[in-house]
């Protein structure tokens, strides 16, 4: 039985690195451990071995237990759909200029794909653990949406939008172009535009069922697995993490744990300086030590308001650029609720 | 900055990007100027540093002299339909509306050229002196300044195209537009701020951006360590002090803000990046 665990959260809170610490822990702990990352740092990239890879898991060379992928950043439901269409259809779509614009802007496409490689993983039964670093796009909750909107355009409720009606066959649509409602959208946009959108869609139509199907494997995926939510103590990261607590039920499990990263020491809080400190080493101090109040009353209400388990970690100050630095990040983590992990 | 008539402020999602578009939304109110404040992409982010409740799409007073609205792409539609094209009282699920909608998530550039259509719209309007829009974030601007490239290309004729060719003129003018990148002292912020000057750079889309950095530290000047939290915190901030220059030398900025230690809320900072601006703008 795999296990899996998706690390959320905001672009820019530290989510790759806390991601691969995690993996780097159970991958020592004796675990089949599969690191999925996204987009990371070069400097976490060599020290994870990914630097030069695509998104095929590979054994880290000098780690047992531990495998890590990257996440294809250009992947997107192109592709997926591409899987589920019949031949002529494919070579139909693969010509059609709003296709491939449409595969390449639709909002949820990278965090469809990155689920749908995330859930490929989960599926091969190859790993004791597979930890996912999800990708930025909404706040992270692209991740979880993403199945159910995907099934949602190729389901024709778009289609269904443009003719006002029930979903009409390629035949019927003609007929409806025809109607002066369209012809004026032709007048503002150009020349049958609209017919050209929706002669897509009705193609894009015929991978629905295995588009769907998969959508619910991929959601099944995403709701039998622990989630971590990662955080700063800045304003607008909270708000992202949040919205996990919020939006998620329905979409997937409640989180563990929302993780706050960078955290100045608690001692700081109440420290002054000596008589005697320079005035420059004192006004330094009060500074971090008005920060360090500011990330514990963050911390405090996000648990009180939100029921939240609260864990955090401390601020590194050089970040960790080979294993044993990713391992040792964890070693002051307070309240990481390892049991999720597998760990006990 | 503040003689341009629309400032975009765009950066890697978490710089700080909100926050900075309203202190110089306050810093352009303070000296006079009409200004309409544009939440573009991230609805309540100006709207928490200027403590107003979430904003509308109907630009609200929230400073003598300063509007703030959020952009809301149906309603611009309408909006658009009803002063572009002369197509008045439409609801919002009508067939028209239900059709721009299909496109806005099937076709690429219509989502944006909606957006970034009512903010240039509202530069061509002589109610503001300046247009300040909380843009969408690098990983997005682009597919926002080139969408009226984009429509231009799919669409060969219709109404839309005719505007696109102000639009991209609006956006290149020197004199009008001015791109501002934020970003922090950090790797990835950094690598993708440069990936982004590389894309404008081949594109010319705008002008070359100004580049600003943001909560960036100030070196301690005391270089003792003595113990304690006292030497513990400057230790921490030599050492962030360090990491911070060296991304700041690999991408200098034109323009630095300071980090604002323990200040909690979005009023707050915004009030004192209002300030620091002053000597930028």
């Amino acid at each position: 039985m795999t296990r899996t665990l998706l690390i959320t959260g905001a672009g820019g809170v530290g989510k790759t690195t806390v991601a691969a610490a995690i993996a780097v822990r159970a991958a020592r702990h004796g675990m089949r451990t599969l690191v999925v990352t996204v987009d990371p740092a070069r400097r976490l990239a060599s020290a994870l071995g990914v630097q030069d890879l695509g998104n095929e898991p590979q054994p880290h060379a000098e780690e047992d237990n531990l495998w890590a992928a990257m996440l294809d950043a250009g992947a997107s439901w192109r592709a997926v759909a591409m899987r589920h269409a019949e031949p002529e259809v494919a070579s139909r779509l693969a010509d059609n200029e709003f296709f491939r614009a449409a595969s390449e802007h639709f909002p949820a496409s990278q965090s469809y794909a990155a689920a749908d490689q995330a859930a490929t993983f989960v599926q091969a039964q190859a790993w004791d653990l597979v930890v996912v670093d999800t990708p930025p796009a909404g706040g992270g909750i692209d991740f979880f949406t993403a199945p159910a909107q995907m099934a949602d355009l190729v389901g024709g409720r778009l289609l269904r939008w443009i003719t006002g009606g029930p979903l009409p066959g390629r035949r019927a649509f003609f007929n409806l172009a025809a109607r002066p409602v369209l012809r004026m959208a032709d007048a503002i946009l150009g020349s049958d535009l609209l017919e050209r959108v929706a002669e897509f869609l009705l193609d894009l139509r015929t991978t629905y069922d295995g588009v769907s199907q998969r959508g619910r494997e991929i959601e099944r995926v995403l709701r039998s697995s622990a989630i971590f939510v990662v955080t700063t103590s800045d304003p607008a990261p909270v708000r992202e993490a949040i919205r996990f607590y919020r939006e998620l039920p329905g979409l997937a499990t409640s989180p563990a744990a929302v993780i706050f990263n960078r955290i100045l020491p608690e001692h700081w809080a109440e420290a002054t300086a000596p008589s005697g400190t320079s005035p420059a080493l004192e006004q330094n101090l009060a500074r971090w030590s008005a920060e360090t109040v500011r990330q514990r009353d963050t911390r405090e209400e996000f648990s009180s308001r939100y029921g939240a388990h609260v864990a955090t970690i401390p601020w590194s100050t050089s970040p960790p650029t080979d294993l044993d630095g990713l391992a040792a990040l964890l070693d002051e983590a307070r309240e990481l609720p390892w049991q999720e992990v597998g760990i006990s | 900055m503040l003689d341009k008539r629309l400032l975009l402020v765009s950066g890697k999602g978490g710089v700080g990007k909100s926050a900075v578009a309203a202190g110089l939304s306050l810093l352009a109110q303070r000296t006079g100027l009409r200004v309409l404040a544009m939440e573009m992409a991230s609805p309540g982010g100006l709207s928490a540093h200027f403590g107003t409740g979430p904003l509308a799409f109907e630009p609200r007073e929230v400073r003598p002299g300063l509007h703030a609205m959020q952009m809301v792409r149906s309603d611009a539609l309408l909006e658009y339909l009803a002063l572009q094209v002369g197509i008045r009282g439409m609801t919002r699920l009508g067939p028209l509306a239900r059709a721009f909608d299909a496109l806005a998530t099937a076709a690429p550039g219509i989502r944006e050229i909606i957006t970034i259509g009512k903010a240039l719209w509202e530069v061509r309007e002589d109610r503001w002196d300046v247009v300040i829009a909380d843009a969408p974030p690098t990983g997005q601007i682009g597919s926002y300044l080139r969408a009226p490239l984009t429509i231009s290309e799919l669409v060969p004729t219709g109404r839309i195209r005719s505007q696109t060719d102000y639009m991209s003129a609006t956006l290149a003018d020197p004199e009008m537009t001015q791109l501002i990148l934020l970003y922090l002292a950090e790797e990835l912020p950094v690598t993708e701020t440069e990936e982004t000057m590389r894309w404008l750079s081949k594109e010319h889309l705008v002008t070359p951006p100004t580049l600003v950095a943001n909560r960036v530290l100030e070196e301690l000047s005391d270089p003792d360590t003595p113990p304690g939290p006292v030497g513990e915190a400057a230790q921490l901030h030599r050492s962030l002090w360090a990491e911070q220059q060296e991304w700041l030398d690999r991408l200098r900025p034109d323009h630095v803000l300071p980090y604002y230690h323990g200040m909690f809320t979005p009023g707050e900072v915004a009030a004192h990046l209002a300030d620091q601006l002053e000597a930028i703008a």
